[in-house]
């Protein structure tokens, strides 16, 4: 997407350059003058807002709700900009921002299709016999002629802790190391709940694959 | 060619570090050799990656719409 508009003009930019303000955060606590505010603003958090309101969209999968999470953790991020140490990975930051404004205020009000909870469907799946250790059969061919949107159904039929692995990890390109931070997890239930959720999202796809006609082998 | 395999979800965790970039040298030297003699490791990998062309390739990307950038900026100068 060489074409994103960059959303870092320096409009906002007030002129006067008062300083001091300090907000007393959590975090080590930067005394950004409000100059040094509004430019880290421009310069490292709007380039990202594109990336944030997708994330937004996929995870609500809905434009009004993903509208007021990307203002409310936009307004969040600057508010707090005195936790955030200049020039390190503001898209993480922003991202570990807006996953918990989701889960804190809109998880509880969205009309999630699936009233499945990731600590049910953790639990299901955590049990230590291999029976969730398994492959999917499924054939490359079968899902080659997928079109987006019955990617993006698929995707959304999955509980929400399962759906968001596979956005961060393959729409935005997070590293595991990244999507550890992301979420507060450990960098192990990264990787195994990828791997979960990639086995739920074949499923899905493999319905659909037959449903268009597709015969699928049984060879286990 | 092996046509049956007994370590099938290992080597499915493996095909994944590896398209995700997160395997090591040895991992990815296995996989080459898998894939020249394991028929279910091939199937497996063709499977994975086009699983993964299909959500970074063929999904539509949102972008975020001019007026919430605009209303976002705005909200911020009243904040100083």
């Amino acid at each position: 997407m060489s074409d994103t508009p960059t959303r870092d003009d320096d409009q906002t930019l007030p002129t006067d350059g008062s300083s001091v303000e300090q907000s007393p955060s959590d975090a080590p606590a930067r005394g950004y003058t409000d100059e040094q505010k509004y430019r880290i603003f421009n310069k490292e958090f709007m380039p990202h807002i594109d990336s944030m309101y997708n994330f937004a969209f996929r995870l609500t999968t809905d434009e009004d709700d993903a509208n007021d999470l990307v203002q409310d953790t936009y307004l969040k991020a600057f508010r707090f900009i005195s936790s955030f140490e200049q020039g390190t990975n503001a898209k993480a930051w922003l991202f570990r921002i807006l996953k918990n404004s989701f889960i804190n205020d809109y998880r509880k009000k969205s009309k999630e299709p699936a009233k499945v909870d990731y600590q049910d469907v953790e639990t299901t799946y955590n049990s230590e016999d291999a029976e969730t250790e398994h492959t999917v059969d499924l054939r490359a061919e079968s899902v080659s002629d997928l079109i987006g949107d019955e990617v993006a159904t698929a995707l959304n039929s999955l509980p929400v802790d399962f759906r968001t692995v596979i956005i961060l990890c393959d729409i935005e390109g997070f590293t595991y190391e990244e999507m550890a931070k992301i979420l507060d997890i450990p960098i192990g239930t990264v990787r195994s709940r990828l791997h979960r959720a990639r086995n739920l999202l074949k499923e899905k796809l493999r319905d659909y694959a037959s449903s268009m006609g597709y015969k699928e082998e049984t060879d286990e | 060619m092996k046509e049956n395999c007994s370590h099938q979800v290992d080597c499915l965790k493996m095909i994944q570090l590896i398209l995700d970039g997160e395997a090591t040298e040895q991992q990815l030297a296995k996989l080459q050799i898998n894939l020249e003699s394991c028929q279910p490791c091939i199937r497996m990998y063709h499977l994975e990656k086009e699983v993964k062309e299909l959500l970074t390739k063929r999904m539509e990307k949102r972008c975020c719409p001019d007026e919430l950038v605009a209303t976002i900026k705005s909200r911020i100068l009243s904040f100083s």
